[in-house]
C-alpha cells in the first residue's frame, strides 16, 4: 500500500534527503523542514521505495502538504 | 463451566469461546466464575494476572453476535462492582454488536447501567478493555469509558457500522477503514495500544494490568551503573531527534519486552506517554518528542498527555516528565481548533495531580509549554535539568529580536551582527539560561546526565506516595 508522506508542520524545506526511486526503511528521513527554529525531519513509517517526491529545497510547506509517496 | 462447543449452535460462527479467551488472559487455573452458568452472551469471572487479583468479563461472539441484553449487562456490572469491592482491576474482552435489538429499550437501559457502573468505578480501580472483534454502539462506548483500550488486528470500533453509514450519509467505507486498528491508532486516538495478534493483545493487557496492580517498591540503589543518556541527543541544538530511545533508557530494562509500554504512539506523536518501571517501581512517562512537530504541544497532544496524567494520578503512578519543547504550536488551525481550551487541560491535570512527579529538562523549555510540562509552580516534586539546558520564555536570539528591534534596526549592517551577538549573550545571562532558572528556584538542580536514573528514582521515592481522588474522564 502506498504511504503518503505529508508535512506535519508548517515551514521551509531546507534539505531533501531521499531521492525518487530510492529504497527507504522505517525511520529514514525524506526531507528536513525548518520550523519553530528547529530542523525537523519527516520520517518514513512503512518501508518501501520513493515513487514520487514533491518537495525541493526552499519550498514553503503547510501542514498536510504532500511531500513524497512511498510504495 | 460449560465450554462453548457444548452450547447449542454456538460454534457456527467459529469465534474463540469466551472461556478460552479468559483462560488466555488470566493466570492458569485462576479462573472462577462470578455467576452460575446461563445461556447469556457474557461470562464474568474472577482471576489473577501475575498473581494479582482481577475481575474480568468477555462477550460471547458466538451467542447472538455478543450483543448486550439485560442479563449480559448485569454480568458486566457485577464484574465491575466486584472489582470495586475487592479493590482490583477489571478487564473487559469485547467482541459484540452492541445493544440487543430483540430486547428493545430494555437492552438500552441495561447498556446504560453498564456505563453508569464504569463511571462510578472510574479512577477507583483500573479498567481495561481489549477489543478482539467488532465492537459497535454500546460495545464501543463501554470501552471508551475505561482507562485503557487495547485492540487486536480483528478489532473494529464504531458507533454505527458501514451499512448504516452508507444508508444515512451515502459514504461508502469498509469496516476496517472505518474503525480498525489503523483508524483508531492514528486518526481518532481512541485506541491506546494496537497489538499484533489476539494473543499479543491479551499479553499487552496483562502487562498493563501488572504495571498498575503490582507497582513494586522503589529501590534507587538498584539502578545499574551510569548510562550516558546525553549521548542519545544530536550534536546540534537545533536538530530534532526521536525521544523514545531516551525514554527506553531512562526506564528499567525488561527481559521480554520493550521497557516502555507506550500509549497512543500513532496519535498526537509530538508528545509521548506510557508506562514502564524505574528502579523497580511503575512510573508513567510524559515526554515531548522533537522529531514530531518539533515536540510542540498542540490541542491533541495536550489532551493526550492530560488524560494520561489524570489516569496515573488516579492509580498512584508517579510521573517522569522529559521536556524538550519549543512551545505551543502557533497557527490559525490550532487557535480555531481550541488550543486554548484543550491546552488548558494539561495545565489542570498536572496542577491537580498529587502523585510524585519529577521533571527533567533535557535541552530546552520555552514559553507556555514550559508551564504546561509540569513546572515548579504547578507543584512539581522536583525540576531537574541537564547541563546547557535552556529554560526561557523564548530563545535568546528571538527575545533580543523583539526587545531590541528598534535599536537593531538603527545600527549599520556591519555593526548589527556583532552587537546582536553581545545582546544575545547578555540576555541569556540575565533572563534565560539555566543559571537564572536555578537562582529563581524554578529548576532545583543541574544533574549529571549519567546519574539521571538514580536522581529521578530517588526524587520520586523521597515523597509520600499519594494518589488522586477523582474519576478518569475520557478527555
Amino acid at each position: 500500500m502506498a504511504e503518503e508522506i505529508r508535512a506535519e508542520i508548517v515551514g521551509y524545506v531546507i534539505e531533501v534527503v531521499a531521492a525518487e526511486g530510492q529504497a527507504v526503511r522505517r525511520g529514514d528521513h525524506v526531507v528536513v523542514v525548518e520550523s519553530m527554529k528547529m530542523e525537523i525531519p519527516t520520517v518514513v513509517e512503512d518501508p518501501g521505495t520513493v515513487t514520487s517526491l514533491h518537495a525541493a529545497v526552499g519550498d514553503f510547506v503547510n501542514e498536510g502538504d504532500l511531500i513524497a509517496v512511498i510504495e | 463451566m460449560t465450554s462453548t462447543s457444548e452450547r447449542q449452535g454456538s460454534t457456527a460462527c467459529g469465534h474463540p469461546s469466551p472461556q478460552d479467551r479468559l483462560a488466555a488472559l488470566l493466570d492458569s487455573a485462576s479462573v472462577e466464575p462470578l455467576h452460575p452458568h446461563d445461556e447469556s452472551g457474557v461470562i464474568a469471572v474472577r482471576g489473577r494476572v501475575n498473581g494479582a487479583p482481577v475481575t474480568a468479563y468477555c462477550t460471547d461472539a458466538n451467542a447472538r453476535g455478543g450483543s448486550l441484553g439485560v442479563t449480559e449487562c448485569q454480568h458486566i456490572v457485577d464484574a465491575i462492582e466486584a472489582a470495586l469491592r475487592e479493590d482490583c482491576p477489571v478487564i473487559g474482552l469485547w467482541h459484540s454488536g452492541g445493544a440487543q435489538l430483540s430486547e428493545g429499550v430494555a437492552s438500552l437501559d441495561a447498556v446504560a447501567r453498564v456505563f453508569a457502573a464504569m463511571i462510578k468505578a472510574s479512577g477507583r480501580v483500573p479498567q481495561l478493555s481489549v477489543i478482539l472483534g467488532p465492537a459497535a454502539g454500546g460495545a464501543a462506548y463501554g470501552p471508551a469509558l475505561t482507562d485503557v483500550i487495547v485492540m487486536a488486528p480483528a478489532g473494529r470500533v464504531f458507533v454505527t457500522g458501514p451499512g448504516v453509514v452508507r444508508e444515512v450519509t451515502g459514504e461508502r467505507i469498509d469496516m476496517e477503514s472505518l474503525g480498525g486498528p489503523d483508524a483508531h491508532s492514528k486518526k481518532s486516538g481512541v485506541v491506546h495500544v494496537v497489538a499484533s495478534s489476539e494473543n499479543d493483545a491479551l499479553r499487552r493487557a496483562r502487562r498493563i494490568t501488572d504495571l498498575l496492580a503490582s507497582p513494586g517498591v522503589f529501590d534507587p540503589v538498584s539502578v545499574s551503573g551510569p548510562r550516558d543518556l546525553r549521548a542519545l541527543l544530536p550534536d546540534r541544538a537545533r536538530r530534532a531527534y526521536d525521544i523514545k530511545p531516551l525514554v527506553q533508557n531512562v526506564l528499567d530494562a525488561d527481559n521480554n519486552d520493550d521497557p516502555f509500554e507506550e500509549f497512543q504512539p500513532g496519535w498526537a506523536p509530538n508528545v509521548v506517554v506510557g508506562l514502564g518501571r524505574l528502579a523497580g517501581h511503575t512510573v508513567g512517562v510524559v515526554a515531548s518528542n522533537p522529531i514530531r512537530k518539533g515536540g510542540c504541544l498542540d490541542s491533541a497532544a495536550a489532551e493526550k498527555a492530560a488524560r494520561f496524567v489524570r489516569m496515573c494520578d488516579c492509580f498512584g503512578v508517579p510521573l517522569v516528565v522529559l521536556v524538550d519543547v519549543p512551545g505551543y504550536l502557533p497557527g490559525v488551525g490550532q487557535e480555531w481548533g481550541g488550543v486554548v481550551r484543550r491546552g488548558a487541560k494539561l495545565l489542570y491535570a498536572f496542577a491537580e495531580a498529587v502523585v510524585p512527579r519529577v521533571t527533567l529538562v533535557v535541552r530546552k523549555c520555552y514559553g507556555g509549554a514550559y508551564i504546561a510540562m509540569n513546572c515548579r509552580a504547578l507543584d512539581a516534586t522536583n525540576v531537574f535539568a541537564w547541563p546547557d539546558a535552556e529554560v526561557a520564555v523564548m530563545g535568546a536570539r528571538a527575545a533580543v529580536g523583539i526587545l531590541r528591534r528598534k535599536e537593531l534596526a538603527a545600527l549599520s549592517e556591519d555593526q548589527r551582527d556583532e552587537v546582536r551577538e553581545r545582546w544575545v549573550a547578555e540576555h541569556e545571562h540575565t533572563s534565560g539560561g539555566i543559571a537564572r532558572a536555578l537562582s529563581l528556584g524554578v529548576v532545583d538542580a543541574v544533574i549529571d546526565p549519567t546519574e539521571t536514573r538514580f536522581v529521578l528514582a530517588k526524587a520520586l521515592a523521597a515523597v509520600p506516595a499519594k494518589r488522586g481522588s477523582h474519576g478518569n474522564i475520557p478527555l
